[in-house]
């Protein structure tokens, strides 16, 4: 009983922390221009970070050590090193994007400007780094995270036409005056969006926090495998309203208040205040998660001690780079410019930045030094190369589509 | 220090308990931590010395940025080496060094007999410890 208790909660809590700024903004954005001709991407990331998140689990339940630990072990200092300055600078990015996403989601429900809460949103996500133990925060920001249903609910409530809506997502066709470079250009953010690097980062590293041992691995593919699905028909859901309400009346979403307005319209005012919930908790915990995974990345390149389950004292680095982390992210924000525009430009930055974790990690994943007996099997290598080739392709494509499309305009 | 290992004939060494050990695919860059699972540091390099029928030994572990500093190379890697000669704390100039003797495991890290603060390889751990994270309140209670 207690076992498929904690199978239960971390397949919630997987569900509710999928969805971070990044997700918003992108499915938001998406939908209300695109309807569902993108709907697709969706699907296809949610499977990349599934092969890949349990990859990274199953390394640091075998081996007990998290990835960048060993990134740097595969590629030597120089390489580990440039990986190291990439990764975080991208994760220190999204940080500043998820603390301007709770800003936001203050101000809706405060109607207190949103730049009077960020030094408050960075201070408290630092306190909850500082004082909370790992498996708390992770759980209360997780199931907190669970109130985005909603979106699913007025998704349901809007009453689309299934056969209709199927057909559309199966068959893309483009509006008018769309241009095929857009197109593709939101379907990387899209999946930038989706395969954020800082959540392999923040999985394994979570594993090692939570002592995963070999016993572990069940209820971690379960979260996995059952759990981030589930997260990305929230995403699903998020771009499907915009869809339903936004893209017949050719609006672009471009605030979070836009966003969150289906919910409204299918729901009441009620309908708002648990998207806003939602919102709320997903990018606050979405924070948490960035501002250690700036920690962890660092640290565990030089091999300083990291976690949090010691005393701050004992990782006294790991928690001094979380620290100027927050402070340069919400100094960032401070220079009023628009959160939305940074996280679209973290999530392409991420894409970019994709081969740097996911090759790594592959090869990583089949070496019996660390993995004994776990290694690969046939089926995640074949889905892991045909991802790292699609990878490649994103990451390659995103610099030129980005100037091409003026990032996306 | 650092010639022989990344020369194309890498060093093979002995290990005391017989297993033969690749230095550079199973010491460099590895975590090494204490018998309480605490991270102490990386393997920034390794100490070599050649016995008189000339086999290379690795005779210590080599830690912190003066020891990372030469593998980097270019200015990055000389500019580490001077900022740890200049700035260096309990540990004084130079690499931060683990005998080999103390190693009792090679695995997915190196563990050592030692603690950390008897190592005095930790001088910028040290400083931000007691000079930033201790002013802290709460720095020393753990997590609720």
């Amino acid at each position: 009983m207690r076992r498929f208790f904690a199978i239960t909660l971390g397949i919630l809590t997987a569900i509710g922390g999928f969805v971070d700024i990044g997700d918003l903004v992108a499915n938001a954005l998406v939908g209300s221009r695109y309807g569902f001709a993108l709907a697709w991407v969706v699907p296809v990331g949610v499977i990349g970070i599934c092969l890949y998140a349990e990859m990274c689990g199953r390394v640091a339940a075998a081996s007990g050590r998290a990835v960048f630990d060993l990134i740097r072990e595969r590629l030597g200092p120089r390489w580990g090193l440039g990986n190291l300055t990439a990764s975080f600078l991208v994760t220190a990015l999204t940080l500043a994007a998820e603390i301007g996403g709770v800003a936001l989601a203050l101000e809706l429900a405060s109607s207190v400007n949103y730049l009077l809460w960020i030094p408050m949103v960075g201070f408290l996500v630092w306190l909850v780094i500082w004082r909370v133990r790992f498996e708390r925060m992770e759980q209360v920001f997780g199931l907190g995270g669970l109130a985005l249903i909603v979106f699913a609910v007025a998704f349901w409530q809007l009453g689309p036409d299934w056969g209709q809506l199927i057909h559309n997502a199966t068959h893309p066709t483009l509006e008018p005056g769309e241009g095929r470079a857009t197109y593709f250009y939101y379907a990387i953010a899209l999946f930038g969006a989706a395969m954020t690097p800082y959540e392999v980062f923040f999985f394994s590293s979570g594993g090692v926090e939570e002592h995963w041992s070999a016993e572990d691995f069940a209820v971690m593919r379960s979260n996995v495998f059952i759990g981030f699905p589930l997260g990305g028909l929230l995403s699903l859901a998020i771009m499907g309203v915009a869809a339903l309400v936004f893209f017949p009346a050719g609006v672009q979403v471009e605030t979070l208040g836009q966003m969150a307005l289906p919910t409204a319209l299918a729901l009441g005012k009620i309908g708002l205040a648990v998207a806003l919930l939602g919102i709320f908790a997903a990018t606050f915990g979405a924070a948490l998660e960035t501002g250690l995974s700036a920690g962890y990345t660092v640290a565990q390149y030089f091999g300083w001690q990291w976690g949090k389950f010691v005393r701050p004292l004992q990782a006294a680095r790991f928690h001094l780079v979380i620290l100027l982390s927050l402070i340069a992210g919400v100094m960032l924000m401070l220079t009023t410019v628009d959160p939305i525009k940074v996280t679209e430009y973290s999530i392409v930055f991420s894409a970019i930045a994709l081969p740097l974790t996911y090759l790594p990690i592959l090869v990583i994943a089949n070496d019996p030094d660390y993995m004994g007996e776990k290694v690969n099997g046939r089926f995640a290598n074949l889905f892991g190369t045909v991802y790292l080739v699609l990878i490649l392709v994103v990451s390659a494509a995103a610099i030129p589509l980005m100037i091409a499309t003026k990032a996306g305009q | 220090m650092e010639a022989p290992v990344n020369s194309p004939g890498r060093a093979e060494f002995r290990a005391p308990a017989g297993r033969v050990y690749d230095a550079y695919l199973h010491l460099l860059d590895r975590q090494i931590i204490d018998p309480d699972g605490e991270m102490i540091a990386k393997v920034d390099d390794v100490e070599l010395e050649i016995s008189d029928e000339g086999v290379l030994y690795v005779t210590a572990l080599l830690t912190g940025p003066a020891a990372l500093g030469p593998r980097m190379g270019g200015p990055l890697g000389k500019a580490m080496v001077a900022i740890q000669a200049r700035l260096h704390g309990t540990g004084g100039p130079g690499p931060g060094r683990i005998p080999y003797h103390l190693i009792t495991d090679i695995g997915s890290a190196i563990t050592v007999s030692a603690q950390p603060a008897d190592l005095t390889i930790r001088g910028l751990e040290d400083w931000v410890r007691t000079r930033i994270i201790d002013a802290i309140p709460g720095a020393s209670d753990a997590p609720q």
